[in-house]
């Protein structure tokens, strides 16, 4: 006897029990569905955001930004007060206030040349932006402009375009849209900008304006300060101290008064060559013009777009050249590096942590998203498996039912030399066979379910305006572990009734009505 | 005399009932020759069909041996006791024992289900031994839809089928009419006389003197006589 005619057997017994065997398989295919459609969700959400990190070139992309250490002398100095702390008392509270001295490794030009020559970097470039004014024929509007360098839109992050072409070189009086920008201002016939001169144009501030006010001032007269001052008390040390606090904290008012209030207006006339398709605020990071380089080096020199935070974090980094505010000084707030197909981003995250910056990699972000993923999928897959567990009871039950059943059968197959293992592999086959079927059916309903919900989703989206996507899928290794899972679990069910009818003794169950 | 085929000693088989013990079958000796037909008889409870079961390798002794052909039956391991029950012993009993939803001819095929013979040639061989049993006509009828002769010669077909040694048959006339029953007599009869070994346990004591060269009387699991037919009688 062969695997065929224990199927055939096992079809046959099946078959005359059909009712019972449609119910018990029933409870299979729930589980099974159930177990499918709720990974197909998943597997779907992961191939997702998988389809936007590599749609986005996300998966060669690395973010480097500055990285804030202590001082050595911070260090030192809190070294010290811990050993105070241990030799004094161990439940004294220390609370006097520390504060942390950091100091900026700045992401400057410098830093944009040695990130560069990392090997595998293929390109490396700053993240340059600033609030902007434009306009476009009477129209104004509020927003940010970013400057990239021309070799940045051959990367998937900005190289597609819903309309016109690319900017032609990096000193061109061009400039490119964003989709982000058409839909936050209701722009109605994009297509028809292409062509189109614009204006841009944004507030500068400088460190000269600020020095100038200083010393020259509505508030403030050299020749009144000179009267006020007690010559008789120059040599009293608090008196000193006081008009020496309150003077400098006059020239602070007037240097950020003078910093602030400059209101020189800083302009150009570009015209716009294309839209670039950030697919509605999908493009990470890109703001909602893109200007080349030389207009955003331009417009930085001048001071444009640049707040306090701007100036006190360039004080405090020791970029600011009071007499030279030129390009060597500038700073970025990070820098975009596109890695080359086969290196590995640890040790290039390694290269960038050794230059003293800090490096953030979409690729080792999203292992950590696969790995949230996998506790999702094992979420879903417990409850999908409790709902087989369940049912695997009502599979035990029915064969239990069957050896009961079938007990005089199992002696007549004895009397005609079936083994013990033979008893047991037809018990099997029929547990097995019910597996089988509720798994296959189970997997087609789960598909028909997860086809059902993504129905639903995507209507739901399209009626909401946002770009539909497919939150489930099918993929074969879940077709394949659902088969396994729904088969194994059947056979786990059928192994104990399989024992026993195995060890049914022959002459009472010939006995047996 | 022919070869000795079958040989048991001091064969028991006692069974715990709360705090007694039923001795159905207690120290037979009993030897079984080739192509011999030998009728164990005896009353309701007197271990005659026990003894059956335990040459069939069915039950399990309590005590004693069973040499089949010189091997110690129960030596043996269960897949060896299980090929002996495929290859070497064919089975009839009162009840028939056919599966219902089988057909007569799925029913005699089974018995060929263990030793390895292709489908085709099962379903041959099923189907020449059925037609031979006169029951040609009724190869896809279910159990159901047969007489108890016809019933009982599926049976027969079912043991006979595989070509056994021995044909073990457990009052296969008990359930059937005269003419049956004559029927099924013929058919042992004729078997015998083409040197399979036969041993039938009945009741009826006129069919045992009337087919069997040997008959066996057994009460409370002991023999009590031995009857050559056709000549001297003999206690054991």
């Amino acid at each position: 006897m062969d695997l065929r005619d224990m199927l055939h057997i096992s079809i046959g017994n099946l078959w005359r029990m059909k009712l019972r065997t449609f119910l018990t398989a029933s409870g299979v295919v729930i589980a099974i569905a159930a177990f499918v459609a709720m990974l197909s969700f998943g597997a779907g959400m992961q191939e997702n955001v998988a389809e936007q990190f590599n749609k986005l070139g996300l998966f060669n992309t690395m973010i480097v930004y500055e990285k804030r250490t202590e001082s050595d002398n911070e260090r030192r100095h809190r070294n010290q007060d811990d050993e105070e702390n241990i030799e004094e008392d161990s439940t004294s509270v220390n609370d006097s206030l520390v504060v942390v001295d950091m100091i900026i490794k700045p992401l400057d030009n410098e830093a944009l040349k040695l990130l560069s020559k990392i090997r595998g970097v293929s390109l490396a470039y700053p993240f340059e932006s600033f609030a902007i004014s434009v306009t476009i024929d009477d129209s104004t509007y509020e927003t940010d402009a970013q400057a990239l360098p021309l070799d940045a839109y051959k990367t998937k992050l900005y190289s597609e375009l819903s309309y016109g072409e690319h900017l032609k070189s990096d000193s061109s009086k061009e400039i490119l849209l964003t989709d982000q920008f058409i839909k936050d201002f209701n722009i109605e016939f994009p297509d028809s900008l292409i062509g189109r001169q614009l204006i841009i144009s944004a507030k500068a501030s400088s460190v000269d304006s600020g020095l100038y006010a200083i010393v020259k001032s509505d508030s403030f007269n050299i020749i009144d300060k000179v009267k006020e001052l007690k010559f008789d008390s120059l040599l009293n040390k608090d008196y000193v101290s006081t008009v020496l606090k309150t003077e400098a904290n006059d020239a602070i008012g007037r240097f950020v008064d003078g910093y602030m209030n400059r209101n020189e207006i800083v302009s150009d006339t570009l015209i716009i060559v294309g839209i670039l398709d950030n697919g509605t605020g999908r493009r990470t990071s890109s703001k909602q013009i893109l200007i080349p380089m030389s207009i955003a080096e331009k417009f930085n020199s001048k001071g444009a777009g640049r707040g306090m935070m701007d100036m006190f974090s360039m004080v405090s980094g020791g970029q600011i050249d009071l007499f030279n505010q030129g390009s060597e000084s500038k700073s970025f707030s990070k820098i975009t590096l596109n890695i080359e197909q086969g290196f590995l981003h640890k040790n290039i995250a390694d290269s960038v942590k050794a230059l003293g910056y800090r490096p953030f990699s979409y690729a080792q972000e999203f292992e950590e998203i696969q790995q949230i993923f996998l506790y999702f999928d094992m979420g879903l897959g417990l409850i999908g498996l409790i709902a087989l567990i369940t049912a695997s009871l009502g599979i035990v039950n029915t064969m239990v039912m069957s050896i009961i059943e079938r007990k005089r059968e199992i002696g007549i197959l004895k009397s005609l030399g079936a083994d013990e293992t033979y008893i047991k592999f037809l018990f099997l086959t029929e547990s097995g066979m019910i597996g089988t079927i509720g798994a296959s059916a189970g997997i087609v309903f789960g598909w028909l379910i997860s086809r059902l919900g993504s129905f639903i989703v995507r209507s739901f989206m399209e009626k909401e305006g946002v770009d539909a996507i497919e939150l489930f899928t099918m993929p074969i290794w879940l077709v394949l572990t659902a088969f396994a899972i729904g088969l194994t679990v059947a056979l786990a069910a059928g192994y104990f009734p399989a024992s026993k009818a195995a060890k049914v003794d022959p002459v009472e169950a010939l006995r047996s009505d | 005399m022919n070869k000795l085929w079958i040989e048991t000693a001091n064969l028991c088989r006692h069974y715990k009932r709360g705090t007694s013990t039923v001795k159905a079958v207690d120290g037979v000796d009993l030897q079984i020759y080739q192509s011999e037909y030998l009728a164990i008889v005896g009353s309701s409870g007197s271990g005659k069909s026990t003894i059956l079961n335990m040459l069939a390798g069915l039950d399990t002794p309590s005590d004693g041996t069973v040499h089949v052909d010189g091997t110690n039956l129960f030596k043996m391991s269960r897949k060896e006791i299980a090929s002996y029950r495929a290859d070497k012993i064919g089975m009839v009993f009162q009840s028939f024992n056919l599966i219902p939803h089988h057909t007569a001819l799925y029913n005699v095929e089974m018995a060929l289900f263990f030793d390895d013979t292709p489908k085709d040639e099962r379903i041959a061989k099923a189907t020449a031994m059925l037609e031979s049993l006169g029951l040609g006509e009724r190869l896809d009828h279910k159990p159901s839809d047969l007489s108890g002769g016809e019933q009982q010669r599926v049976a027969v077909a079912r043991a006979l089928v595989k070509n056994p040694t021995v044909l073990f048959a457990d009052e296969p006339t008990g359930n059937l009419d005269q003419e049956n029953t004559n029927q099924i007599a013929k058919l042992l009869k004729d078997l015998n006389k083409k040197g399979i070994t036969i041993v039938i346990v009945t009741h009826d004591l006129p069919f045992a003197k009337e087919n069997a060269d040997r008959i066996i009387r057994m009460d409370y699991g002991k023999i009590v006589e031995v009857i050559k037919n056709g000549g001297s009688n003999g206690s054991a």
